[in-house]
């Protein structure tokens, strides 16, 4: 379980998480909701040590992060995290090169999934097929828990279609999603848990399925009553 | 261990056509040095001899034999040199601040890599020393075979053969790049490995607080510096020379260690506690 406990964070004065708590868990997809600059990005970077948090804490199942926990827990950001001028295979092979957790098959499977060609250099790719080589090179990890970071962001909806079809694959089976994204209607009916973010603070964190089977509401709908009031 | 030499050679691959590049400047540019130097001298010799008539030995007195402290002392010598020194100088922040900076945020894959962020800053490191050792050892590789152009190009009475060792020590300049003893060597490179240390932890001030890691940065650089100079400090203004020369020097590089290990330590620290992407 990943556990995100009261965390603050300030960028000079302005505090941008002001005592964020929520849970994920393996087997489910979280989805952290909210308008820009709400701190969805932070709380990733946070999670992964990618920026220091002034108070709080974060735990993977049950300790701090540290070097190892990057074997049991990967990112996937909004931005391609290779260099341009490598060859999707050379990405994969360092990949290989750094990672126990790397899954040479998976990654197969995948550059045939997003119809993908090893040769391709990645500053030839176009928005959306970076996107997929970004993802194929966080799923194509034997990890416990993937964080995606506005994995729709600007892309077509074939792409988009594309990505999502992944959700509802064996590719993320039994591990623990925590996704932001603006997109939500793409991914609505796959989302477990919902938390919902505005000015740095949980609004509101609630099981999606829940509100779908008891109150009849979708995500969107909870959310438009929430940010009304 | 593993992990730091994969991340050395990547780093270095990172770099290698622009260094191979560079070296094929410093040959040409070094050789071609050797080739026009050796002619003009000659048409020069050719002249005042031959033409104005001048007696060889009055023009050996004048003009000297043709030796390659004439070739080292020119633009084409020096100048692929300063490209190197200048080259590396800019790679030391280029290292660093490439990977945060454009489309590709290649720090994100760098900073969750299942190993230590030292290894990441020790690569990097690593990966400026290669360079400027593999510039000295490319340099001494040059030397003889520019000696043999010289003996191919001017006649043995015309020039005078000088060792690679002879050559060096006749340039402060070359002796700061290519000490010629061992220790010397080692205060050269130290000091040189010191600094780009400090420089590195500078960077990491910068990337961790932004603008006033900038401040931060230069603080830090300043006390290591005021630590560094403490024993010469001490020596000068409060106990009168009190110690010999060699302690002293031992001193320094008692000093050098301290403040290599402190920098090395605090870059570590920003790195797993304080770095942002």
């Amino acid at each position: 379980m990943i556990e995100v406990k009261d965390i603050t964070k300030k960028f000079g004065r302005k505090e941008v998480l002001k005592g964020v708590s929520f849970t994920a868990n393996k087997g489910e997809i979280t989805c952290l909701i909210g308008i820009n600059g709400v701190g969805k990005t932070t709380i990733l970077n946070a999670i992964m040590a990618l920026t220091p948090i002034h108070s709080g804490q974060i735990l993977i199942n049950g300790e701090t992060i540290k070097k190892e926990s990057f074997e049991k827990i990967t990112f996937i950001p909004d931005a391609i995290t290779m260099l341009p001028n490598m060859r999707i295979s050379d990405a994969m092979e360092f990949m290989d090169d750094f990672y126990n957790s790397w899954n040479q098959k998976r990654a197969t499977e995948l550059l045939g999934f997003f119809k993908l060609k090893e040769s391709d250099r990645i500053s030839d790719l176009s928005k959306g097929n970076t996107a997929k080589v970004n993802l194929l090179l966080g799923l194509a990890m034997d990890v416990d828990y993937i964080l995606m970071d506005e994995p729709f962001s600007g892309i077509d909806i074939f792409s988009r279609e594309q990505i999502a079809d992944v959700f509802t694959s064996h590719l993320i089976e039994d591990r623990g999603v925590i996704i932001t994204t603006h997109e939500i209607s793409d991914i609505e009916h796959l989302i477990d848990k919902v938390v919902l973010l505005d000015n740095g603070q949980v609004l509101k964190e609630f099981n999606a399925e829940a509100v779908r089977e008891d109150e009849g509401k979708s995500v969107v709908d909870v959310m438009r009553e929430v940010f009304k009031a | 261990m593993k992990r730091y030499l994969k991340l050395v050679n990547f780093e270095f691959n990172r770099i290698a056509k622009v260094y191979f590049v560079l070296l094929a400047i410093v040959l040409v540019s070094q050789f071609a040095g050797v080739i026009v130097e050796s002619k003009s001298y000659l048409k020069e010799a050719n002249h005042m001899i031959y033409e104005e008539l001048m007696p060889k030995a009055e023009f050996f007195l004048q003009y000297g034999p043709m030796s390659l402290e004439r070739v080292f002392a020119s633009i084409w010598f020096f100048g692929p040199i300063a490209l190197c020194i200048g080259v590396v100088a800019f790679y030391i922040f280029l290292i660093w601040y490439r990977d945060w900076f454009g489309k590709n945020t290649f720090i994100y894959r760098l900073l969750m890599l299942p190993t230590a962020r030292l290894n990441v800053f020790l690569a990097k490191l690593t990966t400026i020393l290669l360079m400027t050792l593999g510039f000295v050892a490319f340099q001494l590789i040059l030397f003889p075979i520019e000696s043999t152009i010289l003996k191919w190009m001017v006649p043995k009475d015309f020039r005078m053969d000088m060792g690679t060792l002879e050559v060096i020590g006749s340039f402060r300049e070359l002796q700061m790049i290519i000490p010629t003893s061992f220790i010397e060597f080692i205060l050269y490179y130290g000091a040189g490995f010191a600094v780009v240390t400090l420089l590195f932890t500078a960077i990491m001030f910068e990337r961790c607080y932004r603008i006033k890691g900038i401040l931060l940065g230069i603080g830090y650089g300043f006390l290591a510096v005021v630590l560094f100079f403490t024993p010469i400090l001490i020596q000068e203004f409060l106990q009168n020379h009190y110690l010999y020369p060699s302690e002293l020097l031992l001193l320094e590089i008692v000093m050098g260690l301290i403040v290599t290990c402190c920098s090395i330590w605090t870059s570590s620290y920003l790195l797993k506690k304080k770095i942002r992407v």
